[in-house]
């Protein structure tokens, strides 16, 4: 069965004043994500259309946008979860510098996420010191630790769904704090110091209201809110421990 | 050139507090934010009213007088409620954002804002019916 | 902009055209890549991020095999940010499979892909989710790399060395004038505007584009498109990569990632890679061949479904015809020049892996450098590359 759905996107480029909207109907097969309408309606009824994508398989994060408001990344989010024949809005993320159309500027939330020094591989098991303490091997041992990606994609949809982020324009955001606590818990050779300093101030780990919105956006099992509290809790032991050991 | 012809959609060039009200979140995480936030702007505005009615004190006894009866009617009674309603409410949640920001039931907040939300509902309910049975 | 050197315009950014231009901006040559969306957001953002040890060609084409060994080895060192360096297995599934082991062991041997052969219990100690009835098994060095963050950082560093990198910018035409490529006229897809980039050499390494892109300078690609479909569940079965021990085949290879499996491929031809239709039945071959692998694998719920085409080097004629058709390096990758159509100075670029998308990168700006007068010795095996994140923190222009 095919499914059919009427696309209602947000179009904007630079020099318009403001922003409006444009209807595309597309019928896509019912196991289609709306990742795959969305770039059918750029392969077949408007070139000009500009949206991010890579991977489709929530691997990269780079197509986040929202659909009737909430954060997704389209690229795992069936068409089926919205009814056929109905209309689903879709706008930018919030909070990022705006490109055009769907397209958002990555430049201050990688600002943020660099101010953390964090780094994109970690050890496989949790509690493990250092995933980096040792060059892998080529051919690992039976018992050889794992590493992989962090859970984190970068896809910024956190710091869309933040109502801070909203009013405070320095806010570091979600996503960066969460990183900051994998950076203490597995520093990777990076000074603890200097993670914690990046993120003990107003527009860092004390901004944030705990709206747990980010949580509830998260595509990828990070759970930035709990991350916080967490470093809200031991964070400040970490940081005079890290000061003192640099004394 | 960097950012220079980076364009911007005026509406993105600040960010508003505005968007704290945004009542899309569907989880009651957004939810009990923007309560918080209207409750705890409630509760200032409630304040400063306080304030310039405890002044009539020194504009003598009649002044004072004719307040009370305004006191007694019907919509002052209702706003009474309401107000114990947000002060309930904006105290119990800042008791649930106290502990969640000690790492305290953080896996159960949704769980403790909607007994924050519980326990506010039944004690206006019983205070409203205190006050209206007076 | 750069080191001085000449001009040299890029056509698409997905990992070819990522390579390429660290490889020129290294070497002194002033680089603009233009790529007509996201970056990587044609072939390699949908490919299987498996960074190959060699092995899955090790019996079937050795060249390919060598090269993958080599340039694995060389991307363990370069790109610290944005490896998953596990190691992989070729797994027997059938008596047929444990019958192929030997002749596998031996083509790896010859590539120099070092292995070490597993038993079924040491297999089932380190993979435990892996199907009881699987044989044994050999592993190799494979590894797990994210296409999207691996072409950002070849880009970041490329731009670090002053390449401008002009994302949703569409070439629209190359310019040639008394037979010699002058630039490219571009459609900016943010402003909505065209413009004209002028250049010394244009390198068109716009995938299964290519053909198109030449096309508007009268010449010609020999390109195949040959897609294949993934699938992703949420649920990371493996610390490793799992190969099958066979010759190559469908559905044969389990990608672990984060916390997710991706199976791949299938492979058929299409005519346009815009937009590759998914044939259901693919879907269930490929969910049928996990489940060999992984019981329960079939019953997972899907995190994504997607094809794309590989750019695969078309029929040989065209070398018959003798015009400047150079095969470099590996049998899989050509860089043709097409100076005998009446464009000297356009390259054209296609096929390979996103593997040994540095060791093509060298290749072809070796022969550009050489057509150019400008000729600096490569630099990418030892170039330690910037991590993925600092193509958005420096960039240079939206
Ligand atoms: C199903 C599948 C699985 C694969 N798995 C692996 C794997 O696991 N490991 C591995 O090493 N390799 C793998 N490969 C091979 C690898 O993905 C490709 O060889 C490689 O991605 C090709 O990259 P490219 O840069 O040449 O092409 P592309 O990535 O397609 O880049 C071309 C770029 O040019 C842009 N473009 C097109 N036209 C224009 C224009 N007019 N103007 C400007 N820009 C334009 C496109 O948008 C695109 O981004 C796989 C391939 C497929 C199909
Ligand atoms: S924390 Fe989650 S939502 Fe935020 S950027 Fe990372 S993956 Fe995306």
């Amino acid at each position: 069965m095919s499914w059919r759905l009427t696309l209602k996107i947000h179009r904007w480029q630079p020099g318009d004043r403001a922003p409006y909207y444009d209807h595309f109907t597309v019928e896509v097969p019912e196991e289609a994500y709306v990742l795959d309408a969305i770039e059918k309606v750029w392969a077949e009824q408007d070139r000009s259309l500009a949206f991010r994508h890579a991977c489709h398989h929530a691997s990269c994060g780079s197509c986040g946008l929202r659909v009737n408001g909430r954060e997704k990344l389209p690229c795992i989010t069936p068409v089926t979860d919205y009814p056929n024949g109905s209309t689903i809005q879709i706008d930018p993320l919030r909070h990022f510098p705006l490109v055009r159309d769907l397209v958002v500027d990555m430049g201050p939330f990688s600002q943020a996420m660099e101010a953390v020094r964090f780094s994109i591989i970690r050890h496989a098991s949790e509690g493990v010191p250092d995933a980096r303490s040792s060059e892998p091997p080529i051919l690992p041992e039976e018992d050889h630790e794992a590493t992989r990606f962090e859970n984190c994609l970068e896809c910024g949809l956190c710091v869309s769904a933040c109502p801070i982020a909203g009013s405070a324009l320095n806010y570091l955001g979600p996503a960066a704090l969460a990183a900051a606590e994998r950076m203490l818990v597995e520093p990777r050779g990076v000074d603890p110091l200097a993670v914690w300093e990046a993120i003990d101030h107003d527009d860092g780990l004390w901004r944030c209201h705990g709206a747990f919105e980010c949580s509830a956006a998260c595509p990828s099992e990070v759970d930035p809110a709990a991350a916080i509290m967490r470093l809200r809790r031991y964070g400040p032991k970490v940081g005079q421990v890290a000061r003192q050991q640099r004394r | 050139m960097p950012n220079a012809d980076k364009g911007r959609v005026p509406a993105e060039r600040s960010r508003r507090v505005s968007r704290w009200f945004d009542p899309r979140g569907i989880a009651p995480g957004q939810l009990a934010f923007v309560l918080h936030r209207i409750t705890g702007l409630g509760l200032v505005f409630y304040l400063y009213l306080h304030l310039a009615v405890l002044s009539l004190l020194a504009r003598g006894p009649e002044a004072w007088d004719r307040f009370i009866d305004l006191a007694k009617t019907t919509p002052i009674l209702i706003l009474d409620v309401v107000l114990i309603f947000g002060l309930l409410f904006h105290a119990l949640n800042g008791l649930r954002l106290t502990l969640v920001s000690l790492n305290m039931g953080v896996r159960r907040q949704t769980a403790l804002f909607w007994g924050a939300a519980l326990v506010t509902v039944v004690l206006t309910a019983v205070a409203g019916w205190m006050i209206f049975r007076m | 902009m750069g080191g001085g050197g000449p001009h040299v315009v890029v056509v698409g950014a997905g990992s070819t055209g990522a390579a390429i231009a660290h490889d020129l901006a290294l070497r002194g040559f002033a680089v603009t890549v233009v790529e007509r969306g996201e970056v990587g957001s044609g072939t390699t953002g949908r490919n299987h991020g498996l960074l190959h040890s060699g092995a899955r060609y090790a019996v079937t084409d050795p060249v390919a095999a060598r090269e993958c060994i080599e340039e694995n080895l060389i991307l363990r060192k370069i790109m610290p940010e944005g490896l998953e360096l596990n190691g992989g297995y070729f797994i027997a599934l059938t008596p047929e499979d444990m019958d192929f082991r030997q002749t596998f062991l031996e083509g790896c041997e010859a590539a120099g892909i070092p292995t070490r052969e597993l038993t079924k219990e040491q297999l089932l100690r380190m993979e435990p989710r892996l199907s009881p009835k699987i044989l044994g098994g050999v592993m190799v060095p494979d590894g797990v790399f994210e296409p999207y963050r691996f072409c950002l950082s070849f880009l970041a560093s490329a731009q670090a060395r002053g390449a401008r990198v002009l994302t949703y910018h569409e070439v629209e035409g190359v310019l040639v004038e008394g037979g010699r490529t002058r630039g490219v006229q571009v459609r900016d897809r943010i402003r909505g505007r065209e413009l004209t980039i002028t250049a010394d050499a244009v390198v068109n390494a716009a995938g299964p584009w290519a053909a198109k892109v030449a096309a508007t300078a009268g010449c010609r690609v020999p390109l195949i498109l040959a897609p294949g479909v993934m699938i992703a569940v949420g649920v990371r079965y493996s610390h490793r990569v799992v190969n099958r021990l066979a010759p190559p085949g469908d559905g044969d290879i389990i990608v672990p990632q984060r916390f997710t499996s991706m199976i791949g491929t299938t492979s058929w031809t299409v005519q346009d890679a815009d937009l590759i239709p998914i044939p259901p039945d693919h879907v269930e071959r490929m969910m049928d061949a996990g489940e060999a692998f992984f019981p329960g694998f079939r019953r997972q719920p899907k995190r994504g479904v997607f094809a794309v085409a590989r750019p695969l080097v078309g029929p040989e004629e065209d070398q018959a015809e003798g015009e400047g058709f150079e095969r470099a390096v590996t049998r899989d990758f050509a860089c043709k020049h097409h100076e005998a159509e009446g464009a000297a100075g356009l390259f054209s670029v296609t096929g390979g892996k996103t593997t040994t998308s540095r060791l093509m990168a060298e290749a072809v700006v070796d022969q550009v450098g050489r057509w150019l007068g400008f000729e600096r010795p490569c630099q990418t095996r030892t170039e330690v590359l910037l991590p993925p994140r600092r193509f958005f923190t420096e960039r240079v222009v939206s």
